[in-house]
């Protein structure tokens, strides 16, 4: 199994539509177990390839790229044969992208919305949060129908799975013992954006079995934090100078791959009780505290000599905690540098004459 | 608190500050008094009065470490919970406006930034920061917070900002989660919001060393009440043609029902500003002296322009006499219900218009627009402040649609003015004026 061997986006989307349902679902968290259950397909809208163009009369230049991109390909008729269109509240851009697109634009498909709590250390956090999974259960079988008898188990299983197999591939890399660059990593990982557990599971269960042990790059050790692993060529660029990824703090990736499998008991509760416990994140009202002590352990872990901040532009909950982190890892010996991105543009030259300094530094 | 630190604030507050006030009225007779703009009516008289309020809230913070519990507290949480423990408090968004106003904001942002925070943060968190860590501001000085008490309805950038300030300062930020409304507000969101109060009343006794009392809770509750209820009051007298007052006197004029919601001085203010209001209209006595055009506005002030944008539009005859940002602080508290306080309580925090879809915002918008008999709109694009402008150019294009008036998108931000080019806002506004001339 290699990266070249995975289906297109493009291409597995109409290989599924031909019988299935699909939902399209913007950034970040939400309960893809009930999505399954109801066999539905989550097509996960993170960084579309578009050129700004509709998106830029809706919207202002201080918006990010990961919204303007999502509501670029909504409007480009991206979105047009999803059964339904799912909005996780994550930031204040993508709340108000929600209510723009559900009142004003039209969509092809209904919205759906899923609060996640921002206040998970509250002890109100769990049953608020088992109740946004009622709702959004009863607003599914509204569209889709009920899910069958023995889906949601079946759903659980598949997330347990998925949650061992990004366990093995996080511990693997950060012991060395898997022989890949970040751009596969990631390019595997993501696949997960779209492939239906049925046909992921297997994919990344021969990835993880014929993956080499050796041949990755052998320069230094870095963490990379922030969004999503794109623009790409980011990752073809650490590849190029030998960076060797040794963990991640993205929200698209770790802080949501990572979750604790759910339990036995109650589906509802179990899904509750997962979410409370993914790694902390700036978009859950984790403290700072948790965020550093969080990044200080994965270094420690995987032997991280620095960590690299990939920020999307305009990207306020992780610009704001950015500071405090950099200070707290540099107290603890670990440099840092950050690159402010946007995911539809090229790294470019100056970016990567930065990260070679740093790597030089690290050094 | 200590005894020798309470009595220390008692002298300022009985002696200290009524002296300093007076040496501050004696200087200022010798002053010679400014030339008065032909464009505007009588200055409202209650503008000194609201000048001492706020003078003395922020003179009296200094003497409060010590004598009183100290919370920084955003905009839109809710303050009737921290009045019960006798909390003194600060708004750093009531703050950043000063400073805004003052022309500190690129000074403060710069101080921020210096210490890594990106120019392209909001710029009352961006003020906030640069006087934490220069300890500059036009207040004097500011009391260290001994808690932060944020809630998202107003944006997640508070959550960020308390986070950042709860780290350096090694104190606990209690965090109100309220769930934006993407239609109806749910009974699950006000359960979640109701459990969320109750689980903070311990966290409070802990902190201000003070026992939970519920009649004393719904005693200050009913003061906040009539504070907001009051304020909404002084802005349907905005109705009147002419109207009394222009939005640019109640963006100053707004500050007590923002900053000291809940206590006697807050109702007793409006009760004099609804007075004086309401004399001038009975007498028409308008705020500029040839209203022509009545004007709404979008979004926060632009606080280092509201003097320039007054004279601008009075000049032209042109009024503001509405704004969803002022309405904000009186929309929702008919909500408030001391037969239900803590439901009742979440509903009124929970609805306000930054939690609210944009539906429910245009919808208010026209209402606003057809009760005030607004003829143009002026929309702020305020690069700060994400959850008032996404969306912005779509209710502005729709408002214009549906009700056939002009409108303007400005682009700006709130304190920051290097992100403000007059020239473009200028250019903007002249072919506004035109096509409202026009109508």
């Amino acid at each position: 199994m290699s990266p070249a061997q995975l289906p297109s986006r493009g291409d597995y989307f109409k290989q599924w539509r031909g019988g299935g349902k699909v939902c399209a679902v913007f950034p970040a968290q939400y309960p893809k177990e009930l999505l399954w259950a109801h066999g539905v397909l989550p097509m996960e809208v993170w960084d579309p390839p578009l050129a700004p163009a509709r998106a830029q009369g809706h919207l202002q230049p201080y918006i990010c790229s990961v919204v303007r991109q999502g509501l670029e390909l909504l409007l480009a008729g991206g979105m047009d044969e999803v059964g339904a269109i799912l909005f996780p509240h994550t930031c204040d851009s993508l709340q108000n992208l929600a209510s723009l697109v559900a009142d004003y634009l039209e969509p092809p498909a209904p919205s759906l919305f899923f609060y996640n709590p921002k206040a998970p250390f509250a002890a109100a956090a769990k049953g608020f949060y088992v109740s946004q999974l009622q709702a959004l259960e009863e607003d599914l079988t509204l569209i889709f129908g009920p899910a069958p008898e023995g889906a949601m188990e079946q759903a659980l299983e598949w997330s347990r799975r998925l949650s061992e197999l990004y366990a093995q591939a996080y511990a693997r890399r950060a012991a060395g013992e898997l022989g890949v660059g970040a751009e596969e990593f990631y390019r595997l990982l993501r696949a997960g954006e779209y492939l239906h557990p049925r046909d992921y599971i297997p994919l990344l269960e021969a990835w993880l079995n014929e993956a080499p042990a050796q041949g990755g790059p052998k320069g230094q050790g870095i963490i990379i934090s922030g969004v999503l692993p794109s623009p790409p060529d980011l990752m073809e660029t650490l590849d190029g100078l030998d960076f060797r990824v040794v963990h991640d703090d993205l929200i698209s990736m770790s802080r949501r791959l990572l979750y604790p499998p759910p339990g036995q008991g109650d589906p509802l509760e179990a899904l509750a009780e997962s979410f409370l416990a993914m790694p902390p994140c700036s978009t859950r009202g984790s403290s700072l505290s948790e965020r550093l002590e969080w990044l200080k352990g994965l270094a420690q872990s995987g032997g991280a000599q620095g960590v690299v901040f990939s920020v999307v532009k305009f990207c306020e909950p992780e610009l704001f905690d950015l500071p405090e982190l950099r200070r707290g890892l540099k107290e603890a010996g670990l440099p840092s540098l950050v690159l402010e991105v946007d995911v539809n543009q090229e790294v470019g030259g100056q970016a990567a004459t930065r990260l070679e300094a740093f790597g030089e530094m690290l050094s | 608190m200590s005894l020798s630190a309470k009595a220390r604030m008692q002298f300022m507050k009985d002696l200290g500050f009524p002296a300093m006030l007076s040496l501050a009225k004696a200087t200022k007779g010798k002053r010679k008094p400014r030339k008065a703009n032909p464009d505007f009516g009588p200055p409202l008289r209650c503008a000194t009065r609201l000048k001492e309020i706020m003078t003395r809230h922020y003179y009296l913070s200094r003497f409060a470490p010590g004598a009183r519990p100290v919370a920084w507290v955003t905009s839109g949480a809710p303050v009737e919970l921290l009045r019960a423990f006798d909390f003194y408090t600060i708004y750093p968004e009531n703050h950043g406006a000063l400073c805004g106003a003052q022309k500190m904001g690129p000074e403060l942002c710069a101080a921020a930034e210096d210490e890594g925070y990106s120019p392209d943060l909001c710029s009352y968190a961006r003020v906030d920061l640069g006087h934490f860590f220069s300890g500059k501001t036009p207040a004097g000085k500011l009391p260290k917070p001994d808690i932060l008490f944020c809630s998202n309805n107003i944006c997640q950038t508070v959550v960020y900002w308390y986070k950042v300030l709860a780290h350096r300062l090694g104190i606990p930020l209690l965090m109100f989660d309220t769930p934006f409304n993407y239609g109806e507000i749910t009974e699950a969101n006000i359960a979640y919001m109701k459990d969320q109060i109750l689980e903070m009343i311990p966290v409070l006794e802990k902190a201000s060393g003070k026992a939970f009392d519920m009649e004393r809770f719904l005693r200050l509750a009913e003061l906040s009440k009539s504070a907001s209820q009051l304020w909404g009051q002084c802005l349907e007298t905005m109705q009147a043609r002419p109207a009394p007052m222009t939005i640019f006197d109640a963006f100053v004029h707004l500050a007590p029902v923002v900053s000291l919601r809940g206590l006697p001085v807050a109702r007793n203010y409006y009760e004099i500003l609804l007075a004086e209001l309401t004399d001038r209209v009975e007498r028409g006595i308008g705020a500029i002296t040839n209203e022509k055009k009545r004007l709404m506005w979008d979004n926060i002030a632009v606080w280092y322009k509201v003097r320039d944008f007054s004279e601008l539009f009075a000049a032209r005859g042109m009024n503001f006499v509405a704004a969803t940002y002022t309405n904000a602080w009186a929309e929702t508290i008919q909500h408030l219900d001391m037969s239900h306080p803590w439901e009742s309580l979440a509903k009124t925090y929970s609805l306000v218009i930054l939690n609210n879809n944009l539906e429910h915002r245009l919808g208010l918008m026209e209402k606003m627009v057809r009760e005030y008999a607004v003829d143009g709109l002026v929309v702020h694009s305020a690069r700060s402040c994400k959850p008032y402008s996404l969306g912005q150019y779509d209710l502005k294009r729709l408002l214009s649609q549906r009700l056939g008036i002009p409108a303007v998108v400005i682009e700006a931000d709130i304190t920051d003015y290097r992100f403000f080019s007059e020239e473009q806002a200028l250019t903007r506004l002249e072919a506004f004026f035109e096509s409202l001339e026009a109508a």
